[in-house]
Order: structure tokens, then C-alpha cells, then sequence
């Protein structure tokens, strides 16, 4: 069999995937990203719905981007922790457990997780009555979490077995002899973690952070189920706009917002692949 | 012909005969439906099959898109869509949406008048089978069901419960953290909330359930929000309307708005403890019905009709909507009454008696009033 070597036939397998691209997801993006500026009201191109978005949904903007963030980084320093124990463990029985249990959440979609942690984070919730009937709360102070800090538990619960499955491939693929060396010259299982182990694992860790952070940036479920009233996250304001105003225009802007922060993440993954002199993973 | 190519063409013939004679047998009639979950487990379980058993060959498909004006602006865009692509005959033979959605619907001229050529038509007698929002539906439309959000409390923690907005002002300055709503992004039983504060408190609340619309008419609205923004300082907010059960359930609050059919069903299902018990505020809290409408170029507009008529008339409201769901009936009440046991038509009316109805159960404001109330609590309440 002859390989198809040449350059048109080389196009002609790329284009449907190429059209496919273009059509279900370039085209509707560059539609969304230009309808932003459309002032359904005069017909005109303005900024009247960024002004609107900013103005509405400021804070809504800010704890987006601060959910985000600090999950991520949540999500960053537990993965390296398990990854790391899961990689210089000693007890091979823990090892053994923790393997096993760690990955449970990665095969819950988020709605059933932002259900579980409805029940769970409530006032008279699963985690307040078992810190109540140890007598660590006072039924009195007992508070609700089922607001941003719910989606932060939530996020990080349900990103974490994803980032640690990769940073742990990672680990897995090193060469050991220079953990056994560093560790035959005295080396503590953290050091060895922090100054062996983690810069050369560094770009998988970084592509498993910033995969998390576009996921959950663009999870709709787990603040319109966990957050009760205001501030709540961007995605649950775009849904807002569509669906009781008919008003794309805000939600095209809030989506602009959006797409920003996840440009942002997308710039570092691929610079991420330049510095390494190949495709990024 | 070769005797490849004859047995090819005959198996052809054969598939499209076959073919053609099982779409005469076997027509579906296209139903989209609005609202939560048990509004399309009524069309699956109950009226789909009733109406299959009358109906031979017929087969009733429903699809659910979801409570709140979310659902039905889904079929507003397909209608929409439907319409802009100029087909003849479009797929969807009979829809239920929500009230605002249906006002837009019948102004974009994507439903067809209908209601005067069914047998049923005479028992839409309601306000609201003539206006949406404001919109004059009068013939496009037969209400489904009326629902009604009413306070939900529990008599164990509060005796006497609030018999008004002004009651629950006092009880709640007096008992922090005590009521709990799901604001306005939570579901319509929040809004509901806000906008009876906003008759109870803006001023000129006939105006804005009845028009016509004048940007004047907000004069009183920023105090009113001002208000109510020191208000919610001393709630609890609920995620959702089944969120307010829930937390009702669990003790965590003591009382808060919520859709009497759903707290009704809750009840009767166990999931909601026995005791609670509902109280409609005075100067009213509003209510809204879910329509049957017919898509103006409909694929079956006979058999539409036939189900609709079939879905309006008193046996089927009796047995469906009051009994099996504890919604109010969408036709005159009192021509379902004679289909229904007295012990089930007391308990629709326990804690809510008819009287109170009323005179407490408005309608949602005009569409124009009720964009700029929700915009404006985003910007005064919420920010």
C-alpha cells in the first residue's frame, strides 16, 4: 500500500476535523466574542454591554476570577501532596489505599458532586452534625457553607483526583535514582519532594493546573446549586441574561469576561510547550 | 432488468410501501413542555397514554426543557428559528410554556388562535387565559394548571405566623435568620417574593399587574428596594426552591416562599415533614399558570386540538391536576369540582382557602414592569 505522502491528501484527511473545528466552535466563538459590542438597542457597536456587564456584575467578575484562583492553587499544593506521598511513600499499605481512593471523585459529574455537597455543607448538614455529635461545634454556631467557600470545597474535590492522576504519571515516569541518591545523602522525604522531584515534573504540573482552571471556570451546576443569593460566579449570570431577559448582548460581554481569563491560562500552557521545544501535552 | 437489479427495486418498493404504511399507522404528536420534572412525567405517565388509548396509532412524544422562563425561552428560540428558516410545517405540535415566554410568543405571531374551535374553550374563564404579562393571549392559550407561592412555615417554631408583609417585617427584624428565600437567580418562587414586597411596598401595584405601562409608575420602587435591601441583611438565602423545602425540613429556617403545589406534593411523598403548613400574605403574592399553546404552523393541528381538548376537560383536571399533582385547576374551578371527592377538594384548600385566594393571589406585573423590577434589584439589592 502506497502512503499517502502527498500534500493534498495530507488536507483532505485534515478537513473534516478542520471543518468540524471551524464550524461547531470557531465560527459560534468569533460570533459570540463580536456580538459583545452589539447594541441590540441602536443597531450600533458600543461598549454599553461591557459598561452593563462591569456594572451588574462587578463583584460577580471578581469572585469568578478569586474562586477560580485560589481552587486551582488549592488544587496545585493537595495533588503535589498526594502525588509526592503516593511517589516517596513509605508504608506501602498507605500507599496502597490512597492509591485506590484517591480517583473516586474523577467519576462523579459535578452535578451529582454540587447535589452531595447541598446535603453535606448545610447548616443541619452531614459535616455540622458530625462535628456537632463530636463536640467540636456548638449546634448554635454551627454556619452553612453553601457559598463561595462550598464551590471551593466542591471544585477542589471534584478537580483533584484529575491533577494528581497526571502529576502522578509524571512522578511515575522518573528517573528514581536520583530520589534514592538524594535520599542516601540525607535528604527528607519533603526536601526531596520540593527540590528533586517537583522541577522536573514542573510542566506537567502546570498543564494539570490550568486544565483545572478552565474546567471549573466553566462549570454552571456547582454555583447555581451550591451558592445561595449573591455574589454568585459569571456562568450562573450568562445563563441569567439568556434566559429571563432574552438578552444576549450582557451575555455575550460576561462570556468576553470570561474567555479573558481562560486566554490568560491558555497563553501559559502554550508558552509552556514553546519553552519546552514541543507541542505542548 | 437483470434479477439482481429486479430484486434490488422490489426490496426498495417494498421498504417504501412498508414505510409509508407505518406512518399512516403511526403518527406522533410533537410535545415540548415547560416547567420542572413532574410536569413531563404528567404528560409520560398520564395524559400521553389516556390520550394513546383514545387514539389509536397516535403516539404522544413529550420533551421537558426545564422550569422557569429558561424552558420556555428554549422553545421561543426553536420556534423562532423554525419560523425564520421559513418551513412550511414545523415539528412541534403542542407546547407548554410559562407565562411570559407565551406573552412574547403570541406578539412574535409563532402560536395560533385556536381555543374558540375546541369544545373546552368555554371553561377557560380565568384572567389569565385572556392576559400574559400584559399581553393579550384571549384565544391563543388554555391555562394547564394555576399555581400559587404562599409562605410555607413551620407551627412548631412560630405560632402565629405572619399574615402579612408587614407582620413579616416585624417578626423577622425580631427573629433574625429565621425566614429564608432564593433571591432572584434561584427560581421563580424568590422572584415571586420580591415582587409581592414590590406590591406590598412600590406603590401603584395595579398599574403594574394591569398597565398600561408607564416608566412613572416606579416612583416608589427605590424605596421599596432600599427596604428591602436592609431586609435580606436578616435572611437566610436558600439555594432554589427546592433548597427553601429543604432547609424548612432540616430546621434551618422557620419559614419561607414557596410554590404551593410543589410543597403539597413534597408533603404527600414524605419528604417534607407533615406538621408545616402554608399562609398566603396579604396584599397578595403572585401566582402564574402554564399554558397549552399550538405553534402557528403545526405538523398536526387536529390532533393538537384533540389533546389539548382532552388535557382541559373536567374529568382530566379533576384526576391529573388536582388529585395527582395539587396544582389549581387551569379551567373554571367549578365545573371540576362535580368530577372530584369533597376530602380531596378540601385539602387543595386547607391553609389556603379559596377566599383567601381571591384576594391574595395576584399576577406577575406586566412584562415591561417585570424586566425593570429584576433589573433593578440586581443593581440596588443585589450590588
Amino acid at each position: 500500500m502506497q502512503r499517502p505522502t502527498s500534500s493534498l491528501a495530507m488536507l483532505a484527511l485534515l478537513a473534516p476535523a478542520v471543518l468540524m473545528v471551524g464550524l461547531l466552535f470557531v465560527y459560534p466563538l468569533g460570533m459570540s466574542l463580536t456580538y459583545a459590542f452589539h447594541n441590540e438597542l441602536t443597531g450600533g457597536w458600543d461598549l454599553g454591554n461591557f459598561s452593563k456587564a462591569f456594572a451588574l456584575y462587578g463583584g460577580d467578575i471578581a469572585l469568578t476570577a478569586g474562586v477560580t484562583v485560589l481552587s486551582t492553587a488549592l488544587v496545585g499544593v493537595l495533588s503535589i501532596a498526594i502525588a509526592g506521598y503516593l511517589t516517596l511513600g513509605e508504608n506501602q499499605r498507605a500507599v496502597a489505599i490512597l492509591g485506590w481512593i484517591y480517583r473516586w471523585p474523577l467519576f462523579i459529574p459535578f452535578v451529582v458532586a454540587a447535589q452531595l455537597m447541598r446535603t453535606f455543607l448545610a447548616k443541619n448538614g452531614m459535616l455540622n452534625n458530625t462535628l456537632m455529635s463530636l463536640g467540636l461545634v456548638d449546634p448554635l454556631n454551627a454556619v452553612s457553607l453553601l457559598d463561595w467557600r462550598g464551590v471551593v470545597i466542591t471544585f477542589v474535590w471534584k478537580q483533584l483526583p484529575f491533577a494528581t492522576l497526571l502529576i502522578c504519571g509524571a512522578m511515575a515516569a522518573m528517573d528514581r535514582s536520583m530520589i534514592e541518591s538524594a535520599r542516601g545523602l540525607g535528604a527528607g522525604r519533603l526536601r526531596a519532594l520540593l527540590e528533586i522531584v517537583l522541577p522536573q515534573v514542573q510542566a506537567t504540573v502546570w498543564v494539570a493546573l490550568i486544565l483545572s482552571f478552565v474546567t471549573m471556570l466553566s462549570a454552571l451546576s456547582v454555583p447555581m446549586m451550591v451558592i445561595a443569593g449573591s455574589p454568585t460566579m459569571l456562568t450562573v449570570d450568562m445563563a441569567w441574561r439568556v434566559n429571563s431577559y432574552g438578552d444576549y448582548g450582557v451575555a455575550n460581554a460576561l462570556g468576553f469576561v470570561s474567555f479573558t481569563m481562560s486566554g490568560v491560562a491558555a497563553w501559559f500552557y502554550l508558552r509552556q510547550g514553546l519553552r519546552d521545544g514541543r507541542p505542548p501535552k | 432488468m437483470k434479477p439482481f437489479q429486479r430484486a434490488l427495486s422490489l426490496s426498495i418498493a417494498l421498504a417504501l410501501g412498508s414505510l409509508s404504511l407505518s406512518a399512516q399507522a403511526q403518527v406522533t404528536l410533537n410535545v415540548i413542555s415547560g416547567g420542572s420534572q413532574n410536569m413531563v412525567d404528567y404528560v409520560t405517565d398520564y395524559l400521553g397514554p389516556l390520550f394513546e388509548k383514545q387514539n389509536p396509532g397516535v403516539k404522544v412524544s413529550v420533551v421537558g426543557t426545564g422550569p422557569d422562563d429558561a424552558g420556555s425561552q428554549k422553545m421561543l428560540e426553536k420556534l423562532q428559528a423554525q419560523k425564520a428558516a421559513g418551513l412550511a410545517t414545523w415539528d412541534t405540535d403542542v407546547i407548554v410554556p410559562n407565562q411570559q415566554k407565551t406573552g412574547e410568543m403570541v406578539q412574535a405571531g409563532l402560536l395560533l388562535k385556536y381555543r374558540d374551535s375546541i369544545s373546552t374553550g368555554k371553561y377557560a374563564v380565568s384572567q389569565s387565559a385572556k392576559q400574559a404579562l400584559g399581553v393579550n393571549v384571549d384565544g391563543y392559550v388554555m391555562p394547564m394548571f394555576e399555581s400559587q407561592t404562599a409562605l410555607a412555615y413551620n407551627p412548631d417554631l412560630i405560632k402565629n405566623p405572619p399574615a402579612s408583609y408587614d407582620e413579616l417585617r416585624s417578626f423577622v427584624a425580631k427573629n433574625p435568620k429565621s425566614f429564608g428565600y432564593n433571591g432572584l437567580k434561584g427560581g421563580m418562587s424568590g422572584v415571586a417574593f420580591v415582587v409581592g414586597w414590590m406590591y406590598a411596598y412600590g406603590g401603584n401595584p395595579d398599574v403594574v399587574q394591569q398597565g398600561p405601562y408607564d416608566a412613572k409608575a416606579q416612583a416608589g420602587w427605590k424605596k421599596a428596594f432600599t427596604d428591602l435591601k436592609a431586609f435580606n441583611q436578616q435572611v437566610v438565602f436558600t439555594p432554589g426552591n427546592a433548597g427553601t423545602l429543604d432547609m424548612l425540613n432540616r430546621g434551618e429556617i422557620a419559614m419561607g416562599p414557596v410554590w404551593v403545589d410543589m410543597f403539597h406534593t413534597w408533603q404527600a411523598e414524605g419528604r417534607l415533614a407533615p406538621n408545616l403548613k402554608l399562609k398566603l400574605l396579604s396584599p397578595g403574592m403572585p401566582g402564574q399558570p402554564y399554558y397549552y399553546a399550538i405553534p402557528a404552523k403545526a405538523k398536526n393541528v387536529e390532533l393538537a386540538k384533540k389533546f389539548i381538548a382532552l388535557a382541559t376537560s373536567p374529568a382530566v383536571q379533576a384526576e391529573g391536576i388536582v388529585k395527582r399533582f395539587n396544582w389549581y385547576p387551569g379551567i373554571d374551578a367549578n365545573v371540576v369540582k362535580s368530577s372530584l371527592d369533597a376530602k380531596t377538594w378540601n385539602q387543595l384548600f386547607v391553609d389556603v382557602t379559596p377566599t383567601d385566594l381571591a384576594k391574595f393571589s395576584k399576577p406577575f406585573p406586566l412584562a415591561p414592569f417585570f424586566k425593570d423590577m429584576r433589573e433593578q434589584y440586581e443593581a440596588q439589592v443585589q450590588n
